[in-house]
């Protein structure tokens, strides 16, 4: 026996609850637009799509970070090519100067010039962005340099800030430094050999020095033996007679070491030594200044050859600070190629996303069309089924 | 007057037939019964000479139409049915809350990646305020998000048991009933009485009965049934057992029988079946890997953050949290043999000296380990003893102290010899990246003579005992020069204050150290002395009041500038570190294991559910075939039975026709 009215309800009843939490479903995914709108619709594409999103935020962060990292490396930049820009102008005005244009005040008004540019060049080099120093290196909160004055003028430039980098990741498993360690960019590290610019007949010892850029060395003699100085006379070392190949000078207040061989010392007076390939920016300028200033009072001779031979530290900050500049460039350009990079995977993790998740509209109309017809199907059968008895013919 | 006694078999054979009919139709749309129908068969008969007469109609009983077999196998799909269906809701539920795709800030995955790159965008801002309210507020919705799902996990194990009791009431209530059906259709049916109604009522609360658990049944003699549930004989005739719910020495969810102590943790079938797979595997377990996650953040964050240092700098005074156990050996996570280094600066004059406390886990106390660091110079330790908070403190303004793994300015003391006269200072700097803690050590080697002029001095480098590398420190060298260690370590030698030389004999050597632990017991994570969050679970974690209220407390840094931003690399790392408590993966890839299994579990028991649904259906089907009130046959027997009645009617009219007839010819 079958079609019992139980049998028709159960049936009918069983049918609509199907159509119906099919239609309500992709109701749903029409509303929504996504096919995955809790994890259970797609375990497995849920699995995807989240770490998907994780990446999507991490790689948001990454663009973010080297956005960054580029926006303060351009500001570097920008500080460097002005320092540059600073060195030109010193270079010419010692060109002009060597070239006997210039009278001894016109000498000092230059030298006030280049003290106006080291003024300028401690400021740029302590330049903040954002609130950070960007040549502290991992000490970004403090200015990286301090100077000590003699009468208001600039002695000395001193490096405080980090020597380590900040490092930062601007990608996954990739670091990059945002804020130079500025004793490593503003700063030659290519020593040479100390040379001696005088007639007092020193010349450099065997020993490995550790002076930086200009050293001005005294020698003196008292009456029985030369005693020299690299501290301006603050403390002497006293040249054994005959000399010393390898006689080491102390600065007193940098704690430099200079190793002069004194053997052919046969003069005093003032004369300056320099070590290439030492120099920062500071340094450079301080010396060309001074000499130019002249305040240890050299002769006019002694002042020409001096300027003379302050070309080469210009030269090799300028060289330094152009090699700095493209350095940065090409990490600027690097940084905006990886920026395209990370965004193009952004991209394609987005569209990845949308792919798994975006539900099929056309093909959504069409599964609603029919499971709407399929559900009144269930209906009109059902109404005419249950319509039919045998006890509408019994009278 | 035989034909009189045939007539009236006929017509109570009729009206009795038309009442089962009424009885049918009455109940068509009544839940459980079973179609009845009237067996007749033919009377007793006569012999006249070889002639056999009938005797009429006799009603022989009124029968049940019902198949046994697919009445069981309904019982059982059924069962299954309620189980499945529940834990799906249930499930569901839990789904609902975690909140993965359906909620807008995107569930705890969202916050665990925002916590994470929070981190990341401290590590270019270190000291600034504003990146590191930011961490914290991340850290925040973590932790609440964390809190949310705990506490919205614990709620719903309550409101399982609490759902197990109130079943397990109904339960006892339905096996009263049918142990009184049992009794009473027994007494009916002994006594020669037809019980279908009865049976049916009996049948409906057992049907009742499975969904509240999985039931097997045992007909016996006159219509009784016995049923057990997870092999417990509740009804047995007409006598009842009890049962109740409660929780075994595991904690897991059970039933028994009540008054017993055996608790039955797995039960196949009902509601009951599923409610107790719920709070003791599916539920639980989602629980249990939340809190495992929740752990393992907690933990490793907590063991970065806890030898850092913030923008604040060095401490003046650290308080840990309250602690159940003064024992080491109580403490869970387990506290292992180990060390804690401690950092103590004189503010005045620059010194700093790292000091090891050695901890034993097995015997130290709470109190010993303050006693080892109350010992140290400049520093003060104690225990309250009522609350085992350990605190440390500086014995006055001009100390500070810290965890830091920062290399120390200076090769260790001991062992250093340094025969040359004078000797050379010796800085050491960097941050050291190596993963374990390790010792440089620095010999002079080829020939002795000053730094920066003797020819073919040099200092060779092992790590570990293991020679890695060998420097120039002689000709070429120039003191104050950096020398790369590596692992992040530079040293540099220069000539000491005054001197004009630094000279090294061979055979000179120091050590440095380098840090990458400076908690290898794990004390300090465990006490909470600097930690990041507090708390051990899911339902209990926050980030530590003290974060909160100085922001610059969060330690960024590792090196000895403290202006690095080491520590919050090293934390923001842990988003890509595979961990050992996560079953060797990321805390991002448990989470979304975790929270794919769940969506896996709902979508099989979806599945799963629409099965059953579906063979239910079936099975309804072919018992509506056999059991239900088919409306049009009852009508059509309606019919056969009215026909019968007035024809029998007819009959004993004609038979009385007849008869008088006879006696007017008398």
């Amino acid at each position: 026996m079958s079609g019992t009215l139980n049998n028709i309800y159960n049936s009918v009843s069983y049918a609509l609850y199907q159509q119906a939490k099919a239609l309500a479903g992709l109701q749903e995914q029409v509303s929504t637009g996504s096919r995955i709108n809790r994890v259970s619709d797609d375990p497995s594409a849920t699995y995807q799509v989240l770490g998907l999103n994780t990446q999507d935020r991490s790689l948001g962060n990454y663009i973010d970070n080297v956005s960054e990292v580029a926006s303060s490396l351009e500001i570097s930049s920008m500080i460097i090519e002005g320092m540059i820009s600073y060195f030109v102008e010193a270079t010419s005005r010692l060109t002009q100067v060597t070239g006997g244009i210039y009278d001894d005040e016109a000498r000092k008004r230059t030298a006030e010039e280049i003290n106006q540019m080291l003024e300028q060049m401690v400021l740029l080099a302590n330049t903040k962005n954002m609130n950070q120093y960007l040549f502290g290196g991992g000490s970004s909160g403090t200015a990286p340099y301090v100077v000590e004055r003699t009468d208001g003028e600039i002695t000395r430039v001193i490096y405080q800030g980090s020597q380590d980098d900040r490092n930062i990741e601007i990608s996954p498993g990739m670091q990059s430094s945002i804020f130079y360690v500025g004793d490593d960019i503003f700063r030659s590290d290519n020593s040479g050999s100390a040379v001696f610019i005088g007639d007092t007949g020193a010349k450099a010892g065997t020993g490995t020095s550790n002076v930086k850029g200009d050293v001005w060395l005294t020698v003196i003699h008292d009456g029985s033996n030369y005693k020299i100085s690299i501290d301006d006379g603050a403390s002497y070392v006293t040249v054994p007679v005959g000399g010393d190949s390898n006689q080491a000078v102390t600065n007193s207040v940098t704690g430099e070491v200079l190793y002069v061989d004194t053997t052919e010392i046969s003069g005093t007076g003032v004369e300056l030594v320099r070590v290439p390939g030492t120099y920062d920016i500071f340094s450079a300028l301080i010396g060309i200044r001074d000499i130019l200033a002249n305040k240890r009072e050299l002769s006019s001779v002694q002042v020409e050859e001096l300027l003379s031979n302050s070309f080469g530290s210009l030269d090799e900050i300028h060289n330094l600070l152009v090699q700095q500049s493209v350095s940065v460039g090409s990490k600027i350009g690097f940084l905006d190629d990886l920026k395209e990079n990370l965004k193009g995977l952004k991209y394609n993790v987005e569209d990845e996303t949308t792919r798994l998740e975006e539900a099929d509209i056309a093909q959504l109309a069409i599964d609603i069309s029919r499971r709407e017809i399929l559900y009144q199907m269930s209906l009109s059968v059902a109404a005419k089924l249950m319509s039919l008895s045998l006890l509408d013919f019994i009278e | 007057m035989t034909g009189f006694s045939i007539g009236i078999s006929g017509l109570s054979a009729a009206q009795k037939a038309l009442e089962v009919i009424g009885n049918n139709i009455a109940n068509a749309a009544t839940e459980g019964y079973h179609r009845q129908r009237i067996e007749l068969s033919p009377a007793y008969f006569s012999q006249v000479g070889s002639v056999l007469v009938g005797g009429g109609v006799e009603v022989e009983g009124i029968t049940r139409i019902i198949d046994n077999l697919l009445e069981r196998e309904i019982l059982h799909q059924g069962s299954l049915l309620e189980e499945v269906s529940q834990e799906l809701t249930t499930l569901r539920s839990v789904e609902s809350a975690f909140g993965e795709l359906s909620t807008e800030g995107g569930g705890l995955n969202a916050a665990l990646d925002r916590f994470f790159n929070a981190l990341q965008d401290l590590s270019l801002h270190p000291g600034e305020a504003i990146w590191q309210n930011q961490v914290i507020s991340a850290a925040e919705v973590l932790a609440n998000q964390f809190r949310m799902l705990g506490d919205f996990l614990t709620r719903l194990e309550s409101q399982i048991r609490l759902e197990a009791e109130n079943a397990i009431e109904q339960v006892n209530t339905l096996v009263n009933q049918i142990a009184t059906l049992n009794g009473e259709i027994e007494r009916l049916e002994i006594s020669g009485g037809q019980a279908s109604n009865l049976r049916d009522k009996r049948d409906q609360y057992i049907t009742e009965l499975s969904g509240f658990i999985g039931v097997e049944t045992v007909a016996r003699e006159y219509g009784v049934v016995d049923v057990s549930a997870a092999g417990i004989g509740v009804v047995v005739g007409s006598s009842a057992m009890e049962l109740e719910v409660g929780l075994d020495a595991g904690g897991n969810l059970g039933i028994t029988v009540a008054g017993a102590s055996s608790y039955i943790t797995s039960v196949e079938g009902g509601s009951l079946g599923g409610l107790l797979s719920l709070k003791n595997e599916l539920v639980c377990d989602i629980h249990e890997e939340l809190d495992d996650l929740a752990l393992a953040v907690i933990q490793k964050i907590n063991q970065y953050h806890v030898q850092g240092v913030g923008s604040e700098g060095s401490f003046t005074e650290l308080t840990g949290w309250t602690m159940a156990s003064e024992d080491l050996s109580d403490f869970d996570p387990p506290i292992t043999d180990g060390k804690i280094y401690i950092r103590v600066i004189n503010t005045s004059t620059g010194e700093i000296t790292r000091h090891a406390i050695d901890i034993d886990a097995a015997s130290d106390t709470l109190t010993t380990v303050a006693a080892k660091i109350d010992a140290l110079t400049g520093v003060a330790a104690l225990v309250n003893s009522s609350t085992n908070q350990l605190s440390i403190t500086v014995e006055d303004a001009d100390y500070k102290f810290d965890f830091l793994p920062a290399v120390l300015p200076e090769p260790e003391p001991t062992p250093k010899t340094l025969t040359g006269t004078p000797p050379p200072g010796i800085a050491v700097s960097g941050i050291y990246t190596g993963t374990t803690n390790s010792t440089f050590t620095c010999t002079v080697t080829g020939v002795s003579g000053q730094i920066g002029v003797t020819d073919g001095l040099k200092l060779e480098i092992s790590k570990d005992g293991t020679l890695i590398k060998e420097l120039n420190v002689g000709l070429g060298y120039a003191a104050g020069d950096k020398l790369d260690l590596g692992d992040g370590l530079y040293i540099s030698l220069s000539i000491a204050s005054g001197e004009t030389a630094g000279d090294l004999n061979v055979g000179d050597n120091f050590q440095i150290k380098g840090w990458a632990d400076t908690d290898t017991s794990g004390v300090l994570a465990a006490v909470g002395l600097n930690t990041f969050f507090f708390g051990s679970s899911a339902s209990d974690i926050s980030v530590c009041s003290d974060i909160v209220a100085s922001p610059g407390r969060l330690a960024t840094a590792l090196g000895g500038g403290m202006t690095d931003n080491a520590n919050a690399l090293r934390l923001c790392g842990l988003r890509d570190e595979a961990l050992s408590s996560l079953d060797s993966l990321t805390p991002g890839e448990f989470y979304r294991r975790l929270v794919t299994n769940l969506g896996q579990e709902v979508s099989v028991k979806q599945m799963r559910q629409e099965s059953i649904m579906a063979v239910v259906q079936s099975l309804s089907d072919q018992r509506s075939e056999i059991s239900s009130v088919d409306i049009n046959d009852e009508a059509a027997n309606l019919l056969v039975f009215e026909q019968m009645f007035q024809a029998m009617a007819k009959y004993i009219s004609t038979v009385q026709t007849s008869i008088s007839t006879i006696m007017e010819m008398l």
